[in-house]
């Protein structure tokens, strides 16, 4: 049987298992809001691990990792400091977070940010920030699914084609079973990626060199510029390691669909464990991708695209049937976003702005049923910036990483108890700051004194939230009380 | 209730421990430490570049800490 046929069959079979887990999760579920966009805020810890991981781990594990190693060498090995960063955020700060939205039944962050600061723009702007910086991960996901499946399928089904039916799929579960069928397939995902990527990288490493020992030799012997820092084309100074360690663990913790999660976990003792835990296989997951990496970079020199890396070796090297599962680990990766990402933004659409300003007081059927029509349009919007080739997306795509990163002083406020509070006019002006210092630094002039610019712009959010925060009305001392005195009992239990 | 003490600092010993343990861990696998004096790919770890090797004992150093501290309960 030819290569694209098992690859192609395989990836179709995982796609009806993702349909008959989201109409299995729809009957297991129940009609209420909480049940549909935070699994009843009982995700244990084996579901909850997965879909975290899985969730975190996107197409970029699977191909732009790859690519980075080939490009620029061991620097990107660096991956490890920003995930086993994460595992500390949520230990500290994701514990708080479920504490305070158990108590007060928040959904979204939006939620948890506004009832502190007692301010809708804060409410408002919290929620913007949450939509764009992640909508735009649709079409980078949606893009990773395009490319995979056309590729499984040795370019028979075109790009435009692969990404609509991976987007419906990932829609269609989504719709019918809300976030346990997210959660049920992330688990299958989670499971699938991580065996997929460590099965093909070793089979690789050991058919192309005899093994990991062979390949770091030959290394050393002929590429040995991509074995120290700061990398052959100068990439990983300290100032972009610093950078990328923030804003790769942060800016990724605080956005929505990572936030939501931490909402959902059954007690904060399953956040704890899910904390110190969770970066093993976060961590883990990038050893492989640094064997495909650099072990490509001695075999395929001339590829032109680092990030097919991983496909090209696999087409060119390893047995059809393998290929094909390990396309369908790579779509997994990618869909486990792409749902997660596409539920986060439902949600905070029906629940920060439909429910919020348009139409209060419904019962929770007609917000579930607007949730689905949300779904329904982003999944239209998701094609059309997926085949679209806009400017500003791309620029829009070089600003993401670093954008949720914004919401960092205002959650911080919110979380941990200071001398100092933070202001709603402080938050929101040090978030557009942030922002407008973030596109300064990434598109106008690049990476300053070789600084990431999610260091620029978050060093100058925290000064604007804390000086304009000086100056202006503290939240009310009932809502800095309640609150607060929520986190110190939940922390130090009194 | 009164507004609560400081969270930015932990008050218990477990705590205390726990967090100079996990900074120091991220402490050794940035700069200016991985770029000086751990940027080398020699001696070789069970064949493994040294600066490899080094941040993957780093990475589950700083695993540990989190473990320990989720048995001390902080």
């Amino acid at each position: 049987m030819e290569p694209w046929v098992v690859s192609t069959s395989l990836i179709f079979i995982y796609l009806i298992a993702t349909i008959v887990i989201g109409v299995l999760a729809n009957r297991k579920g129940t009609s209420s809001m909480e049940d549909f966009f935070l699994y009843g805020r009982q995700a244990g810890i084996i579901v909850l691990y997965l879909t975290v991981v899985a969730t975190f781990h996107s197409a970029f594990a699977f191909l732009g990792s790859g690519g980075f190693f080939f490009t620029h060498g061991i620097g990107f090995w660096m991956a490890g400091t920003w995930t086993v960063l994460v595992g500390a955020i949520t230990y500290t700060l994701g514990t708080r977070i479920w504490a305070l939205g158990k108590k007060f039944g928040y959904i979204t962050p939006a939620d948890l940010i506004a009832d502190f600061y007692e301010s809708e723009a804060v409410r408002v702007i919290v929620a913007l920030v949450s939509v764009v910086f992640t909508l735009i991960y649709i079409q980078v996901q949606a893009q990773g699914l395009g490319y995979i499946l056309s590729v499984a399928t040795g370019d028979r089904i075109s790009f435009e084609l692969a990404s609509f039916i991976l987007l419906v799929v990932a829609a269609a579960y989504l719709m019918v079973g809300g976030l346990r069928a997210v959660y049920w397939t992330d688990v299958i995902q989670g499971i699938w990626m991580y065996i997929a990527v460590w099965a093909g990288s070793l089979l690789l490493t050991y058919k192309l060199f005899g093994g990991p020992v062979e390949l770091w030799r030959r290394l050393m012997a002929e590429r040995p510029d991509l074995l120290s820092l700061p990398g052959p084309e100068g990439f990983f100074t300290p100032g972009m390691w610093v950078g990328m360690t923030i804003a790769l663990s942060f800016g990724i913790i605080f956005q929505p669909h990572m936030m939501i999660r931490y909402f959902t976990a059954a007690s904060g003792r399953t956040l704890k464990i899910l904390g110190a835990t969770t970066p093993i296989y976060l961590m883990t997951l990038f050893i492989p991708a640094a064997f495909v990496g650099l072990g490509g970079a001695l075999i395929l020199p001339d590829l032109a695209s680092p990030d097919r890396v991983f496909p090209e070796l696999l087409f060119q090297y390893a047995p059809p049937w393998l290929t094909g599962l390990i396309l369908a680990g790579a779509t997994a990766a990618a869909m486990s976003t792409l749902d997660s990402i596409l539920h986060s933004n439902m949600t905070v659409l029906t629940r920060d702005v439909y429910q919020r300003y348009i139409a209060k007081d419904r019962s929770q059927g007609h917000y579930l049923v607007f949730g689905r029509c949300v779904v329904g349009v982003l999944l239209l919007v998701g094609f059309y910036l997926t085949v679209s080739q806009l400017d500003f997306l791309v620029t829009l795509v070089t600003l993401s990483g670093a954008g949720a990163l914004q919401l960092m002083p205002a959650v911080l406020g919110v979380c941990y108890p200071g001398r100092r509070l933070n202001t709603a006019t402080g938050v929101v002006a040090g978030i557009l700051a942030g922002l407008v210092t973030l596109y300064l630094t990434r598109v106008q002039f690049p990476q300053p004194l070789g600084i990431h610019e999610a260091l620029w712009s978050l060093a100058v959010n925290f000064a604007v939230t804390i000086v304009v925060s000086r100056f202006t009305r503290l939240p009310s001392q009932a809502t800095v009380e309640r609150i607060h005195g929520e986190v110190e009992r939940f922390v130090y239990d009194r | 209730m009164q507004t609560p003490r400081s969270h930015y600092l932990p008050r218990t010993r477990p705590g205390r421990i726990a967090t100079i343990a996990f900074i120091a861990a991220m402490a050794l696998a940035q700069p200016p430490i991985v770029h000086g004096l751990m940027n080398r790919t020699e001696p070789l770890i069970l064949g493994t570049p040294f600066l490899f090797a080094y941040l993957l004992l780093v990475y589950f150093l700083g695993i540990a800490v989190l473990i320990w501290a989720l048995r001390k309960g902080v």
